[in-house]
């Protein structure tokens, strides 16, 4: 561990969220989030059932577009319910959790639009895939377990796209899943 | 249709890939983050670790439903599950078993002192659901256990004595499970104690190592009546703090120490102990680590208890065998060589040879008793029963110990290969055998 190692803490985001302004005018994330939305961290979804019923999902990657919109990659077959759910309107939750520092966001929106992937996306998946990767190890992983587990078929990518409404801290520690509010 | 059952999962539900878990609020918001623990608890149960009170506590409080995504790290397939909210527990075998759990994995991830376990919360399955993608070949072999728990446990049934029985458990739990280091250690007729009769693998046998109730997974699984296990080094239930504090406390009379060091591996990753159970009365813990992370499994946890219960039948069947006893045999007459001093404190029953710390308690009692006998009249023989009913002894009403304090005794003695040593004489006999004049002391 570097000695410029600051331990994540919903604290220190708080902080970090209100010395930055957002790293697009008209959008939500602050710089150091919009990075660490694509830096090979695990992605995590959510929405939600007409009959409230939640559904989870797993994602392969994120990218940020210069107006702030987020297109999270995932496969399609795994999260089918949940891309049905998105397509008819409901709401959606993202969270990106780092490895080793476990330092976490999520944000929501009221509904997100579903995509195709870009030629660019396949590239930029591997890459964060194996950062993913390494992280894993670092925290005691097998390289194979951590290989096996960012492993995805290049077929069968999905994009979803939608604008942050909402952003709250979910670095474990006290305060953690607070908002992150201007 | 039958009812979704988790026994297949149970690979995924040892916390080695975080877990994750989305909910909703009364309005279908969803919300998403990872969980440190989805626990097995039957084939149509888990609990889910609750740590903090966030939004994914809110909501299950509100609408009582989460969909939780788990990975076999065997094999990378993933499983989707839907559960529904139905209690949350703040005490009991079941939280004790998950804060064990999460201490361990808490320390793993540099989280000690932040994952702290408020609850566990138990949910019932909805569905289970496998999630498409791709998977790796599962190549490492799977233990045979259940061949080897029956091996084990045909092993116990063949010991005829206590004693013999106590080491084959240690013995077993190497020859069938590949477990180097292991112990059985026995509760204390009425006191929140247990300690050390017979050990494996350690540089030090350790017998006579006491734990207290709550003390490290052994002590845990102790009051609990509970297997308690651990994958990952973790402080907080390390036996080295806390036996040190024990000896300090015991050693304050008059500054000897009268303690045995707990002789539990230096750096052990990973721990089990399951209570020997009897009617469902502790007798004891048998106890198993290693240096290896996540060594002990579901499946083991589940062989292992077997392992013990059959243990605790074993114990209770030559208990109920123990008024036979045979006729007293002489002993031969040891020639005497130099003297030893033994010392005894009545406070705490402890008895010092020369300088040194031999044991305390009922043991200590016992010993000085025989001692003072022998001095008197010279006599060397005798049976366990005359001791049960000795007032002096003070041992409690029911004192169905009192063979596993003999095994001890004995062993105690045996270590410091004094010139004192107890040797069985026949079923529910012994003797002492002495080959050096003794000097009886007892300080006021």
């Amino acid at each position: 561990m570097s000695s410029s190692f600051v331990p994540a803490t919903p604290l220190n985001d708080l902080a970090a969220w209100a010395a930055q302004k957002p790293a697009q005018s008209g959008a939500l994330l602050t710089p150091d989030l919009v990075a660490l939305a694509q830096s090979g961290v695990s992605v995590t979804l959510a929405s939600s059932t007409s009959a409230g019923q939640p559904i989870v999902g797993l994602g392969v990657g994120c990218r940020v577009r210069p107006d702030g919109t987020l297109r999270v990659l995932l496969a399609r077959a795994a999260n089918a319910d949940l891309l049905a759910a998105l397509k008819d309107g409901r709401p959606i939750a993202v969270t990106f959790t780092g490895a080793p520092d476990h330092r976490a966001f999520q944000v929501k929106a009221a509904t997100a639009k579903i995509a195709e992937p870009l030629s660019d996306d396949l590239p930029e998946i591997d890459r964060q895939c194996a950062v993913l990767a390494d992280g894993l190890v670092e925290i005691g992983f097998s390289r194979e377990l951590a290989e096996g587990y960012v492993t995805y078929e290049p077929d069968d990518i999905a994009a979803v796209e939608f604008c942050p409404e909402r952003v709250f801290t979910q670095t474990p520690g006290p305060g953690a899943g607070a908002e992150l509010t201007r | 249709m039958t009812a979704p059952s988790l026994d297949a999962l149970r690979p995924a539900l040892e916390g080695v890939v975080a877990s994750v878990i989305a909910t909703c609020d009364a309005d279908g918001l969803p919300n998403v983050s990872m969980i440190s623990q989805v626990h097995y608890l039957d084939p149509e149960r888990v609990a889910l670790s609750y740590q903090f009170f966030n939004k994914t506590r809110r909501n299950l409080l509100a609408t009582r439903r989460a969909s939780v995504q788990i990975v076999d790290p065997e094999t990378m397939r993933q499983y989707r599950l839907d559960f529904d909210y139905e209690e949350t527990l703040t005490r009991g075998p079941l939280f004790e078993s998950m804060k064990a759990k999460l201490a361990g994995l808490a320390s793993h991830h540099g989280m000690e002192g932040v994952f702290r376990l408020l609850g566990a919360d138990l949910f019932r399955v909805l569905s289970i659901e496998a999630v498409p993608g791709p998977t790796i070949a599962h190549t490492a072999q799977a233990r045979p256990l259940l061949a080897a728990t029956r091996r084990a446990c045909d092993a116990l049934d063949a010991c005829t004595d206590l004693e013999e029985l106590l080491d084959r458990a240690t013995e077993v739990l190497e020859a069938q499970f590949g477990i180097r280091h292991s112990m059985v250690l026995m509760a204390e007729d009425g006191e929140d104690r247990l300690y050390a009769v017979a050990s494996r693998g350690y540089r030090s046998s350790g017998v006579g190592a006491e734990v207290q109730f709550g003390e490290g997974v052994i002590g845990v699984a102790a009051r609990e009546h509970t297997p308690i296990r651990i994958g990952h080094m973790t402080r907080e239930y390390r036996y080295g703090a806390a036996i040190t504090e024990t000896a300090r406390r015991a050693g304050l009379i008059d500054g000897a120490p009268r303690a045995i060091p707990f002789p539990g591996l230096a750096a052990p990753r990973s721990q089990i102990a399951l209570p020997i159970l009897e009617g469902g009365r502790l007798l004891g813990v048998l106890f198993a680590e290693a240096e290896e992370t996540l060594r002990f499994a579901y499946d083991d946890e589940d062989a292992l208890a077997l392992v013990a219960g059959h243990l605790g039948a074993r114990i209770a069947i030559l208990r109920a065998g123990e008024s036979d006893e045979d006729a007293p045999t002489p002993g031969e007459k040891l020639p005497l060589a130099g003297v030893v001093t033994v010392r005894y404190y009545a406070a705490d029953q402890s008895v010092f040879l020369d300088h040194d710390y031999l044991i305390k308690g009922v043991a200590g009692a016992i010993l000085w008793r025989l001692l003072r006998e022998y001095q008197a009249t010279g006599r060397t023989d005798f049976a366990l029963r005359e001791l049960r009913v000795d007032p002096a002894l003070r041992l409690p009403a029911h004192a169905e110990n009192l063979d596993a304090r003999m095994i001890l005794l004995r062993r105690r003695l045996e270590e410091r290969q004094s010139c004192l040593r107890i040797e069985k004489a026949g079923r529910g006999r012994f003797r002492l055998a002495i080959a050096c004049r003794l000097t009886l002391e007892e300080p006021a």
